[in-house]
């Protein structure tokens, strides 16, 4: 928890555990609101659930006053009135509900980015979430009420439900629940364990709405207490299962219902909220009033109104507006989390700690050894023992250092796939679709880094599919699919690798459309589009630019996305392969490194350089024949078993003086990236290593082709090759031209 | 002149003891014969140069990169920053790590580190002394009063740190 006080002295790190606990709290809630989507879906509604939820906020609230986060305060105050209607079934919680709390959430998400100082404060939306909720608790209303008169219940009993109770007493009933009133009487010294006993044989068949003290037939010792309970058994079961020398049950009949009352409860539309607190005289059977009062909420009895069957809340007008441009999905919305707090099991640190300790053991041995050399105490063999002792321990302990660091980075994948589920609720339903996001794999783990990363580029995949992929209902029908499209998430370890499959069971592409589309936006020529074989027609999707639709909508359309997802997922090593049946569906598949922290690299020389090239993306590194060399088109290829290979040298791309093709033999790398093939020609191989990958500095973001350095124990740096920005510029000329000349558009 | 430079330094050291509050520090350095200085506080650390990485495509002013402790730095050439002649690595060049507090740390490659200067306000000059229009990376010509006839040309790191 955050201490006390707060912004004062060591603010900072208060404030950052303030946002990382807001951020875990706002994670929560939005699992919490999908479980409750879901289960109104399937008409089910778990109160605990919305219980949760309101502790959620409850505790946000709390959190955001004692950092004068005053916006976020104020939001979870509304909320929290709003959550309480909800709990009590003073609203009823209904998709329109549910989508104000889900843009909530991502409200809370957009506060916590601008109370970290990343983005401005969103005032605007913020506001018009507040009048939207300030409707919603105005317009509660009092549905079904009427229901609970239909049973012959003693008014003295419902005199004192408390609101709470009550509600569920509505809600049990009008789920056609029966209700029993179980009378017990329990001797007083052993009232608490007999109490729960009884409680436990209940709750198998339904729910203990209140208990309470009779009153009548008690001696001195004794206690009689009337339980009233809602359950779908017969009384005979009941009668059954809750034994007990003392026990009696009795179901609550129902009244004959008076002409005018249907069966079922009838929710009523809202009231005016003119006149207050005192309800109107009930006709049917005098015994509600003390309710209406309590509550202090206008209710109406069930048989006045004309019963439309709608539901009490409201109508839902602002979520389902689309927004302008400056509404929130305009502004290019981002799920990545503002924490960068991982929680650790304090048993991974406890073992890191021992690791420690075991090196200061190797740290003292050596400067041991260092003192003996010193005054010549030591000959040179035994000291040579000495030392290569010391630095098998050295190592043995650091390679269990690095293990147990990696592992505390490692984040179940679910933390990313969690907010997209939220994405995909959204998404459809402004799209008017009905998705189902099946996700398999959710605990596999990977470095925190990369899941924060990953959310974006999922997010604009899920998009895509929903937009592109996914028909609409109708038209699945025609086709003889299911009418709820799906949208599968997959996520399993392949190796030293993370798989993460998007795939969707729509409509699928063509190839045709995606050429002609291609060279309607220029992206490549009509005689090149010739020439593209299949996997390359559709990786046009991931063209800056590209996109089939004429008219671009606020979603998707504007040709920026997947792009922007590939060079993302590029910028973590990884790569996204695509594969799509037309009327069967589109598969994209990204496959990333577990972590970035540490990686497998083959070193090589290109003139007296080293470079390091990451071994996730070579296939395999060869001697180069340079007879084999040809030039096609002003590009060299090589022939490699048959096949043609475009190959680059590199000294010549970097600039650096190769030495001379006589005297020497070159190699050549072969990577890998996608489909895509390339051969890297370097002067010499000098091994694999594990290296730790560090990023360049600011100054050197505009450099092109590395995707980092790092140190290899002698104070030398070696830049790390960044493969799939290579393979591109050498392979992909049409895209350099066309990134060129967007960035020009993009200025002017 | 000498004379009046002299009278002036006297003046002025007997006000010394209790402006020393008001005093800054600055690090002086040679490049290319004359003599520079910067703010001590944008100074994290002199390093002898390790090995330098070049990075292909990079920007010529920029030499390459270091790792410091763990950390890489980018290394900027100051001589080639300002157009002066270049010269080679040898054992007086110094990286200068510059920092401003926030921002990227970056390696300043300088031939010879002297000593540094504490300099009041009025032993500054503003830059214009030199002629209209100078760099933004002038901030002003120091002439500290006890060292009659030093010059040193004060650097604004900001600018060079923003775009190496």
């Amino acid at each position: 928890m955050v201490e006390g006080g707060g912004r004062g002295e060591g603010g900072d790190k208060a404030r950052d555990e303030f946002l990382s606990e807001a951020q875990e709290l706002v994670d929560g809630l939005g699992r919490d609101l999908l479980h409750l989507d879901e289960g109104l879906k399937k008409g089910r509604l778990d109160a605990e659930l919305i219980n949760d939820v309101f502790r959620a906020v409850h505790t946000l609230k709390g959190l955001s006053g004692l950092f004068g986060a005053t916006r976020m305060a104020g939001l979870s105050h509304e909320l929290e009135d709003v959550l309480d209607d909800l709990r009590l079934g003073r609203i009823e919680l209904t998709s329109a509900v549910l989508d104000l709390l889900f843009q909530a959430v991502s409200l809370y998400g957009r506060i916590l980015a601008s109370e970290s100082g990343e983005t401005p404060d969103p005032v605007g939306e913020v506001e018009q979430l507040l009048v939207a909720l300030g409707q919603f608790s105005q317009r509660r209303a009092g549905g079904g009420a009427g229901v609970v008169s239909q049973y012959d219940l003693d008014p003295g009993l419902l005199g004192v439900l408390t609101e709470y109770e009550e509600h569920r007493l509505r809600t049990n009933i009008s789920q056609g629940q029966g209700l029993y009133r179980i009378r017990v009487r329990f001797s007083l010294s052993t009232i608490d364990s007999a109490l729960d006993d009884l409680k436990a044989k209940a709750r198998p068949h339904g729910e203990i709405i209140t208990y309470l003290p009779t009153g009548s037939g008690a001696d001195i010792d004794t206690i009689e207490l009337e339980i009233l309970m809602a359950s779908r058994a017969s009384v005979e079961l009941l009668r059954s299962s809750i034994t007990g020398p003392d026990v009696g049950i009795d179901e609550v009949r129902r009244r004959a219902a008076p002409s005018g009352i249907p069966d079922t409860p009838t929710p009523v539309p809202p009231d005016p909220p003119a006149h207050e607190s005192l309800a109107p005289p009930t006709k049917v059977g005098g015994s509600l009033s003390p309710l209406a009062r309590e509550t202090g909420s206008v209710r109406m009895p069930a048989q006045l109104p004309p019963a439309p069957r709608q539901t009490p809340s409201i109508a839902p007008s602002p979520p389902q507006q689309r927004p302008g441009p400056s509404g929130p999905m305009a502004q290019e919305l981002s799920l990545r989390s503002v924490s960068q707090t991982v929680r650790v099991d304090i048993r991974k640190l406890d073992r890191l700690m021992t690791v420690v300790g075991e090196l200061a053991i190797v740290k003292t041995a050596i400067a041991n050894l260092t003192e003996r050399v010193r005054n010549r105490a030591t000959d040179a063999r035994e000291l040579a023992i000495e030392l290569a002792r010391l630095n098998r321990t050295f190592d043995r302990h650091l390679a269990q250092m690095q293990s147990g660091i990696l592992e505390v980075r490692m984040v179940p994948l679910g933390q990313a796939f969690d907010k997209l589920a939220r994405v995909v609720r959204q998404i459809s339903r402004e799209h008017g679709k009905d998705v189902n996001l099946v996700v398999t794999g959710a605990e596999t783990e990977i470095d925190k880094l990369i899941v924060e990363e990953l959310s974006d580029p999922l997010m604009h995949m899920i998009r895509n599919a929903i937009d592109h992929g996914i028909e609409p209902r109708d038209d699945r029908l025609v086709v003889g699919k299911p009418p709820i499209g799906t949208i599968a998430l997959n996520a399993f370890q392949k190796g030293n690798h993370v798989v993460i499959e998007v795939e969707d069971d729509g409509r699928g592409m063509d190839p045709a459309e995606l050429l002609d589309a291609a060279v309607r936006r220029g992206i490549v020529t009509r005689e090149e589009a010739g020439e593209l074989r299949p996997h390359e027609v559709l990786a046009l999707v991931f063209m800056p630019g590209f996109t089939t639709k004429e008219v671009a909508t606020d979603l998707s359309g504007r040709g920026v996305g997947l792009d922007v997802a590939k060079t993302n997922i590029g910028k973590l090593g990884g790569i996204v392969d695509i594969t799509s049946d037309v009327g069967i569906g589109t598969k994209m598949t990204i496959t990333l490194p577990i972590t970035l922290a540490i990686i497998n690299v083959l070193l090589v020389e290109i003139g007296p350089r080293l470079f390091a090239v990451p071994l996730a993306s070579v296939e395999e590194a060869i001697a180069l024949d340079e007879s084999q060399v040809r030039t096609v088109e002003s590009r060299e290829v090589l022939t490699v078993r048959g096949a043609s290979l475009p190959i680059c040298r590199l000294a010549r791309l970097f600039g650096i003086p190769a030495r001379s093709r006589e005297r020497h033999r070159a190699f050549v790398v072969i990577a890998q990236v996608g489909n895509r093939r390339l051969g890297f020609v370097v002067d010499e191989l000098v091994g694999q290593q594990d290296i730790v990958i560090k990023p360049l500095g600011k100054s050197l973001k505009n450099v092109r082709g590395f995707a980092g350095a790092t140190e290899l124990g002698d104070q030398r740096v070696a830049l790390v090759i960044d493969v799939a920005s290579l393979v591109d510029e050498v392979l992909l000329p049409a895209e350099t031209r066309f990134l060129a000349s967007a960035a020009e558009a993009g200025r002017s | 002149m000498a004379a009046l430079i002299k009278a002036r330094g006297e003046k002025r050291a007997v006000r010394r003891a209790g402006e020393a509050g008001r005093r800054v520090e600055y690090l002086a350095f040679v490049l290319a014969g004359e003599t520079y200085a910067v703010q001590i506080a944008h100074v994290a650390e002199i390093l002898r140069p390790p090995p330098i990485t070049e990075v292909p495509r990079a920007p010529a002013t920029m030499l390459g990169v270091i790792s410091v402790r763990g950390k890489l730095v980018t290394v900027v050439d100051l001589r080639r920053r300002f157009h002066l002649p270049e010269a080679p690595i040898d054992r007086k060049t110094r990286i200068l790590l510059g920092d401003l507090g926030k921002g990227e740390q970056l390696g300043l490659l300088v031939d010879e580190v002297q000593q540094v200067w504490r300099l009041a306000a009025e032993e500054i000059e503003a830059a214009n002394v030199l002629g209209g229009e100078q760099p933004a990376h002038i901030a002003g010509i120091g002439r500290p009063a006890d060292a009659a006839g030093a010059t040193l040309i004060l650097l604004e790191l900001r600018p060079i740190l923003e775009a190496p």
